[in-house]
């Protein structure tokens, strides 16, 4: 109780006219979080754990946050080093292996058109590719197409040179097409 | 034409940015806040305990380190001293032999030297007069 209250009274977290919580600040980005980790170790259980962590961190650190930086920064840079710490720990790139050769024996999908679950399986099957990416790629492929994040703005949050993060896009974007046209 | 042909070998963003969406079957369940402070709060001590390990630990190895380096010291540098010391002498003893023997015969009473020297003096004195007198002479 005395912790929810700690977290709705203190922690203004941006330097807007509106000054939000840590508590407003989770809620508003838990979402982004979890899919971030979602889409970086592509295992559900592993994204709520890094999910766990990251919020975890984030209140453990708060004090020493810079409150003029956007949050949703601060929160995606710990999550995405976190899904990055998890995927080394667990070996999860073998097993990523194994969930890509299970996407590519999926039925053609050009034989049978618009369907809910032609789309379903295109979809696992890009995911799956993307999961195949080498971190360095998938990192920014994540955050680019997921969260929808300005190639300055992933530069800021992985502490790459943008010109590194349009390269790294522009290959990731190559090996996925050569990924998924390899399947056919 | 060179951009669109790359463009060509990359995989389509729009298809890229559907795939990645996440479904409402996906959304997670909601963090509970309080739990997150509970378990900050609940980690702290063993937290605070781990860094002070740690710190204390570090601290033990570094001394530990110091003190290997400062015994290893102890038992090398008498005996690169002694080394040091022979090597010098050797050197001494080998600029010593040609030296000495140099020495000895300046000191041989056979050997002219004196009378070499007085010599030159005289090459030199008479060369002194004659410019003088050369400048005589002329003036």
């Amino acid at each position: 109780m005395a912790a929810s209250v700690a977290l709705q009274l203190g922690f203004p977290v941006t330097a807007t006219a509106t000054p939000v919580t840590f508590a407003d600040g989770v809620r508003e980005h838990q979402d982004e979080v979890y899919g971030v980790a979602l889409r970086i170790t592509g295992d559900r259980d592993a994204a709520l754990d890094v999910a766990s962590s990251t919020f975890l961190k984030a209140y453990r650190a708060f004090d020493r946050y810079d409150q003029v930086r956007p949050l949703r920064h601060w929160f995606l840079r710990i999550a995405t080093n976190e899904a990055i710490s998890y995927v080394r720990k667990r070996g999860r790139e073998l097993r990523r292996t194994v969930d890509v050769e299970e996407a590519a024996a999926l039925p053609d999908w050009k034989g049978a058109p618009d369907t809910e679950s032609v789309a379903r399986e295109d979809r696992e099957r890009i995911r799956a590719a993307v999961s195949l990416l080498p971190e360095l790629y998938r990192v920014v492929i994540v955050l680019r197409y997921f969260n929808e994040l300005s190639v300055d703005e992933i530069a800021h949050i992985t502490r790459r040179p943008a010109s590194t993060v349009g390269v790294q896009l522009l290959r990731g974007r190559a090996l996925l097409r050569s990924t998924l046209e390899g399947e056919r | 034409m060179s951009s669109a042909r790359q463009n060509d070998d990359l995989f389509d963003e729009a298809r890229l940015r559907r795939a990645l969406r996440l479904e409402a079957a996906e959304l997670p369940p909601r963090i509970d806040l309080a739990a997150i402070a509970a378990r900050a709060r609940a980690e702290r001590p063993v937290f605070a305990a781990a860094s002070f390990a740690s710190t204390f630990f570090a601290g033990v190895a570094a001394a530990g380190l110091l003190g290997l380096i400062a015994t290893a010291l102890s038992t090398v540098v008498p005996a690169l001293a002694s080394d040091l010391f022979a090597a010098g002498i050797q050197t001494l003893a080998g600029v010593a032999v040609p030296v000495a023997a140099l020495v000895a015969l300046a000191a041989q009473p056979t050997v002219p030297i004196a009378m070499i020297a007085a010599l030159a003096v005289a090459i030199a004195y008479e060369y002194a007069q004659r410019r003088e007198r050369v400048v005589e002479l002329t003036s």
